[in-house]
């Protein structure tokens, strides 16, 4: 402990020594207590604890980069703050903004809010208000948000970068078969190149296409012979045409005889025709004879008839006649 | 051969009676460690049931105790303002460029903020208030303890706790906020007019961005980060100062407080880093 001061005049000088101090040291704790005060102000005016803002929700399919705290723009300047963000029971996400009513005017009914995430940097909330006559925009609204993200279609597209990598390695792969086609190809029109020429790379053999080519040769030669014996035998068939166009198309020739030979036949079928038609005269005759020998086969019905009923008169006669002569004789009369 | 055979046993007495101790001796050492350890959170527990007692605050001991803050404040206030000045320039300088050459100048302040006024300017006070005030202040108690010849116990009776004591851990504790404070204003300051320049039609923006950094949690664990860190700046150095014997060199003691006061550090800094970002 201090020593105490022994006479007055040192006592008051400590004393003065300690007011002094004790001031100092309470302008000490006041700034400290001051700073803080200020300084929790501040944030909280920073964090807009003094703002009256109106709510706003906005739903996603995907949080993914939004934050508590985190702005909604609107051309680049901050109009809101998110509050909080819930996963709804649908699965969508509810993301909670509070728009300072000063800055609630730029958001209208057709407001459009997107979410877009960039390659580099945080992602940002953002509202576009084309229409800024329509009405505006409710407190407590629900809206949409469309979310623009440059980053989602790159696992797609290295996804199917890396198929057709995998595709285009399979292809290149010495022993892929478009590298053997290649080599085969190459070997094809080195062939090609050499003596034996097409035929050779299509037969495959040297030797064989020799032989092949000398059979072509001669199949060619005697083809040669083929086509002169065949000239001579078109010369003669056109000379066998000449003469059958005489004999047939001739003034003598068959075609005229045929010609003559048709009137004929057309003379022949008239006289056929006349004969035919006395035949017909000769049938109704013959049928009207025929009509009056069924009348005659009736007449002798009755006649058969009426000799059946004599002959059987007769013969009672004759059986009476029998009866009565003791001669015995056959009695039996036969028609013809 | 019959003369030395007496003096067989005796050497293997004293051999073995060697082996032992060697053996006891990290056991002793750790001991001693716990002890040390245990010391500190005595007296910081002591210490703190003494700030919130109202009987400490007694007009007897108040003008002690605003020597105390007055000095702890008065002896770093200024040069620590100046270095922390200093280094912010700098240091806001070399991000902000950085960032412009990377465009990323919106991301600039966030950073200048988190480095500088969450990280940096609250451990470089802690210990500036350490090397300028709390640490002199333990070696001249331990002095004035030796000359009166106080024994430990005799150091920690409830008056000269209050008398002594706690009048140097509240100017360590006053003081470590404050250069903190002040300093992170002047961070925040400095980042502004670095980024903007003499206007004040950026403060919206900037307004909003401090806002957007000091979220409710990360202020609470930048406060208790603070106040943790005056604790420990406080507390170590006076509880070496209680505890450790008289006799002991003073080197070696304030060699030791120094050392815990460093690993407390840290383990507050990465605590804080795991609550934080974790």
């Amino acid at each position: 402990m201090p020593p105490l001061p022994a006479d007055p005049a040192a006592e008051a000088a400590a004393e003065t020594a300690d007011r002094g101090l004790a001031v100092r040291a309470a302008v000490l704790l006041v700034a400290l207590a001051l700073l803080f005060l200020v300084s929790l102000g501040y944030l909280l005016y920073a964090r807009g604890m003094f703002e009256r803002t109106q709510p706003l929700v906005l739903i996603a399919t995907d949080s993914e980069g939004v934050r508590v705290g985190m702005d909604l723009t609107f051309s680049g300047f901050p109009i809101g703050r998110v509050r909080r963000i819930l996963l709804a029971d649908d699965g969508s996400v509810r993301i909670h903004v509070d728009v300072p009513l000063a800055q609630a005017r730029w958001l209208r009914e057709s407001s459009v809010f997107v979410l877009a995430r960039g390659l580099v940097g945080a992602t940002s909330l953002r509202a576009y208000s084309g229409i800024l006559d329509d009405p505006p925009l409710p407190p407590g609204a629900e809206r949409q948000v469309l979310q623009g993200d440059a980053t989602a279609d790159i696992p797609l597209i290295v996804g199917s970068a890396r198929e057709l990598l995998a595709q285009l390695a399979a292809l290149t792969r010495a022993d892929a078969a478009l590298a053997r086609t290649l080599v085969q190809t190459q070997q094809f029109a080195q062939r090609l190149n050499e003596p034996g020429g097409a035929l050779g790379a299509v037969l495959g053999d040297g030797a064989q296409a020799q032989r092949m080519a000398a059979r072509v040769e001669s199949a060619l030669q005697r083809s040669e012979v083929l086509l002169a014996r065949s000239d001579a035998l078109l010369l003669r068939i056109d000379a066998a045409v000449a003469r059958a166009d005489t004999r047939v198309l001739g003034e003598a020739g068959l075609l005229a005889e045929a010609q003559a030979g048709v009137g004929e036949l057309r003379g022949l079928l008239a006289d056929t025709r006349a004969s035919l038609a006395r035949v017909d005269a000769l049938l109704a005759q013959a049928q009207a004879i025929a009509t009056d020998v069924r009348g005659a086969s009736t007449d002798l019905d009755l006649l058969r008839a009426e000799l059946e009923a004599s002959l059987r008169r007769v013969d009672q006669l004759v059986g009476e006649v029998n009866r009565r002569w003791p001669f015995a004789r056959d009695t039996e009369l036969r028609l013809p | 051969m019959t003369a030395a055979e007496p003096a067989a046993p005796a050497d293997r007495a004293r051999r073995r009676v060697a082996a032992r101790a060697w053996l006891r001796r990290p056991g002793r050492a750790l001991r001693g460690w716990l002890r040390g350890w245990w010391q500190v959170a005595w007296t910081g527990a002591l210490l703190l049931a003494l700030v919130v007692s109202p009987a400490s605050y007694a007009a007897r001991h108040r003008p002690a105790q605003a020597r105390q803050i007055v000095a702890a404040a008065a002896q770093t206030l200024a040069w620590f303002t100046l270095l922390a000045l200093l280094a912010s320039v700098v240091l806001t300088h070399i991000v902000i460029v950085t960032a412009e050459s990377y465009g990323l100048t919106r991301y600039a302040i966030e950073m200048v903020v988190r480095v500088l006024v969450l990280e940096l300017i609250p451990l470089a006070a802690a210990l500036a208030v350490a090397l300028r005030y709390s640490l002199p202040a333990a070696a001249e108690l331990a002095g004035l303890r030796r000359s009166a010849g106080w024994s430990s116990p005799a150091m920690r009776t409830p008056e000269r706790l209050r008398a002594l004591l706690l009048p140097r851990l509240l100017g360590s504790v006053v003081a470590v906020p404050l250069l903190a404070a002040i300093s992170g204003v002047l961070a925040l300051a400095v980042a502004y007019l670095s980024l903007h320049g003499l206007t004040l039609w950026a403060m919206t923006g900037f307004t909003r961005i401090v806002g957007q950094i000091f979220d409710p949690a990360t202020v609470l664990v930048f406060s208790l980060k603070t106040l943790a860190f005056s604790l420990v700046v406080a507390v170590v150095p006076l509880a070496s100062a209680v505890h450790d014997a008289p006799a002991a060199s003073r080197t070696r003691a304030g060699l030791r407080a120094l050392s815990r006061l460093f690993v407390l550090l840290l383990l507050v800094e990465v605590a804080a880093l795991a609550a934080q970002y974790a």
